[in-house]
């Protein structure tokens, strides 16, 4: 199939994946949903379910208000909203990863109010890449991979478990290279394009996903790199739960060269040590990728690795895209906007995002004013 | 009968009402904020810390505590947290982070607020039982103050405590007591915690009594009374001054239930709260309640500073196995289990549930609490919307209007 083609589909997943999603079951697929980058997905793979994120949805919520107030996420309320409706019954179940206050309540709630079969938890440390939480860590993923066996009636094969994370590996060593690619030639593989491609294998299969990004790696590695004049930029935050962003700034005339975002980097970000028990492989390496806001390691952490991407990257703006509410990202808004500002002179713009009360008009609005006092127009 | 002597019946019956030893706790919440804040510049340590922290350790090793979420309430209820917010605010930071945390950002930077501002500290002590919110606070702090941060983590808990989390925790007490070895270059002592800890478990025992008073009618004193005085037991405990003083009001308590003296003229209604109070409207609400003739008896939110007996063979583990099962660190159905239990011990007609925009894991979940507890007990509840600290969510006529439709129509 031609390049064009896969990304223009992957880019339609990005849209509404839950067409595709409602057909999973038919295909004989197990789909289960998760919600954040910390969930050891190679379990469930493992255990013959296809991991599937759910990452909310545009529209009026109509269920979830009876169970979680306004001043909650849109990613846990939609996604709430779909479950009460009955528009996720081809899930067999969830995996809540305690990330957040939110998350942590989301999971009993969700609990409550829904009947799919399976039901799961893992809970993290906050302290993150300290020596003193990785035993209990590893004690969690031990746990959570003994729940999910418990449901099969069957333990899950350390040589499966082994493959599967075999797989998952092979699939960041491959969005390494496409945010690579990206980024030192951009006219190749634009960012809208790569991110679509990475955002659409939280949707199938991991195998499948990586036959589609060697195929996008193998055509752009190759292919001709067009001479493109636009305006480098890094977006930084939680998820795009649509590419609209990603349109928005293709259509001004700015290109995305690297992102710190929950749904990019920060989801492929290091590798699980295939040398290791698996268990301790995964934990380890949920202890010591990338930070999500929510979890600690130490006081910079966050801006020291922001500022080198920019540095790298040569982005020469910032857009922190963030769910309104959202508090571990917001805290760190105000410390991470100086730093980029005094140490690079790079320019921030701060967009939330509500998906009950979308407004692409209003994106595109303060985008094109920020692109404008950057080009200095 | 004169209208002249109709008031100085009324002055005596409310005199005979008052609680007399808040004036006792007023004086050492004074000596002890003065204390902390001429504390600031000499060599002692402070040490900022969560309201829901081990704050043990830092009695045992002359540290003087300082709460951020207390300097908050008093903020609040002073009325001056929104324009310390607005500080914060003018810096970038979002509205829709807790009031407690923008207000105290907002006065470490121009050091308003009723007392001037808290002192500077030397460390600071997170413990993320009651929320994660803190230690994104406390980062900030860190940042700002540029001081050391001690995290402890104590990982969220779904029914019974497992021992990998006891482990976690344990190995966090030792952790905290070397970083306190190595900040305050002192040996730790472990005599003196156990009696440090010992005193703080008697406290807290001391504070469940007076609390259990109010199960008597009429109630001695209303939850809105227990916010007040429950500053020491959050701030002080393990020191003997706290100890004295609810011993003090223990007997205040008993002997109010003895001769019947109950809170309120006339008690009909008694009411469970949900959540931390709304600061600033303490007094409206005290009053619209009192008219409603109905007597908030008990709370979700006092009740957290009371800690179970515990085995003291090896103190740290049981400070460990204390601070991680909080209430707001366990699942919806084990909450469930002590509104249950509150509803039943103090015989109460309702619940009433602030749904507070600045605590997401107290707030997240109580439409799900509303309906269980109404399944469990057969008693209706109310939630009404505010906001701790920030008045500028708060809707006085509505949320008052919603009150008396819900209290009138209480049987």
């Amino acid at each position: 199939m031609d390049a064009r083609m896969t990304v223009e589909e992957c880019l339609e997943m990005w849209r509404n994946p839950y067409p595709r999603l409602a057909r999973m079951r038919e295909e004989g697929e197990r789909p289960v949903a998760f919600f954040c980058s910390y969930t050891p997905e190679e379990i469930l793979h493992a255990a013959g379910f296809t991991p599937v994120r759910l990452m909310g949805a545009v529209r009026t919520i109509t269920h979830a208000d009876a169970h979680l107030q306004a001043y909650c996420c849109s990613l846990a309320r939609t996604d709430l909203d779909m479950a009460l409706a009955g528009e996720l019954d081809f899930l067999e179940g969830a995996v809540f990863v305690q990330t957040c206050d939110t998350m942590m309540r989301l999971s009993d709630i969700w609990r409550r109010n829904t009947s799919f079969p399976f039901h799961g938890d893992l809970v993290l440390p906050i302290r993150m890449g300290e020596e003193i939480s990785l035993p209990f860590l590893v004690e969690e993923v031990r746990r959570f991979r003994g729940r999910v066996e418990e449901y099969l009636g069957r333990s899950i094969r350390d040589d499966a478990l082994e493959e599967s994370i075999h797989v998952y590996n092979r699939n960041r060593r491959m969005a390494d290279r496409l945010y690579l690619l990206r980024r030192e030639r951009p006219g190749a593989l634009d960012g809208l394009s790569a991110t679509a491609c990475l955002v659409a294998g939280f949707w199938m299969r991991r195998e499948k996903h990586n036959d589609l990004l060697h195929h996008i790696l193998e055509e752009a590695e190759a292919g001709k790199e067009k001479a493109a004049e636009k305006l480098p930029l890094l977006v930084s935050g939680s998820v795009c739960a649509t590419p609209d962003l990603y349109e928005l700034l293709a259509e001004l005339d700015a290109e995305v060269v690297d992102d710190d975002l929950c749904c990019g980097h920060r989801y492929f970000d290091a590798f699980a040590d295939e040398n290791i028990s698996p268990e301790e492989a995964l934990a380890r390496r949920l202890w010591q990728r990338v930070n999500c806001p929510a979890k600690h390691q130490c006081l910079e952490d966050r801006a020291e690795r922001l500022l080198r991407q920019v540095g790298d990257s040569g982005a020469k703006g910032v857009v922190f895209f963030l769910q309104s509410f959202c508090e571990p990202h917001l805290f760190d808004i105000p410390y991470l906007r100086n730093r980029l500002r005094e140490e690079l002179g790079i320019p921030s713009l701060v967009l939330e995002s509500e998906l009950q009360s979308f407004s692409r008009g209003q994106l595109r609005t303060r985008l094109q004013a920020f692109l404008e006092t950057i080009r200095g127009v | 009968m004169s209208s002249g002597e109709n008031r100085d019946e009324e002055r005596e019956a409310k005199e005979r009402r008052r609680i007399k030893s808040g004036e006792a706790m007023r004086d050492l919440m004074t000596k002890y904020y003065m204390e902390a804040k001429a504390a600031e510049g000499t060599d002692k340590h402070i040490a900022w810390i969560t309201s829901g922290g081990p704050v043990e350790p830092l009695i045992a090793f002359d540290v003087i505590p300082v709460y951020p979420e207390n300097h908050g309430a008093m903020c609040g209820a002073a009325h001056m947290n929104v324009e310390l917010c607005e500080v914060a605010e003018s810096r970038g930071f979002s509205r829709d982070l807790c009031s407690y945390a923008r207000g105290d950002i907002g006065s470490a930077i121009t050091k308003g607020g009723p007392i001037g501002g808290l002192p500077r500290p030397t460390f600071l002590v997170c413990c993320n039982n009651i929320c994660n919110t803190v230690f994104k606070w406390y980062e900030e702090l860190a940042r700002f103050f540029d001081v050391p941060l001690f995290i402890f983590d104590t990982p969220f808990v779904r029914g019974g405590l497992p021992s990998h989390h006891l482990d976690y925790t344990r190995r966090q007490m030792e952790e905290y007591i070397s970083f306190l070895e190595r900040i305050t270059s002192r040996e730790y002592d472990e005599a003196h915690f156990v009696e440090v800890a010992a005193k703080s478990l008697y406290a807290s025992g001391l504070w469940a009594e007076v609390l259990a008073c109010n199960q008597a009618r009429p109630a001695p004193m209303t939850c809105f009374d227990a916010f007040i005085l429950m500053a020491p037991i959050v701030t002080l405990r393990g020191t003997q001054e706290v100890v004295d003083f609810y011993q003090g009001l223990l007997q205040e308590m008993r002997d109010r239930v003895e001769q019947g003296i109950g809170i309120l003229p006339s008690e009909k209604y008694r009411l469970l709260w949900d959540n931390i109070p709304v600061w600033y409207e303490m007094r409206n609400l005290g009053r619209l309640f009192m008219e409603l003739e109905a007597c908030l008896v008990a709370d979700t939110y006092t009740s957290a500073w009371t800690f179970q007996e515990v085995d003291t063979e090896d103190p740290l583990e049981a400070m460990a196995a204390i601070y991680t099962e909080v209430y707001l660190n366990i699942n919806l159905e084990r909450m469930a289990d002590k509104i249950e239990s509150l509803a039943r011990r103090y015989e109460v007609d309702g619940m009433v549930m602030h749904s507070n925009r600045s605590c997401k894991p107290y707030s997240l979940g109580q439409y799900d609490l509303a309906k269980e507890f109404t399944r469990r007990t057969g008693k209706p509840t109310l939630i009404i919307e505010a906001d701790h600290t920030d008045s500028r969510w708060y809707n006085r006529a509505e949320v008052e209007g919603r009150i008396r439709d819900f209290v009138e129509n209480l049987l």
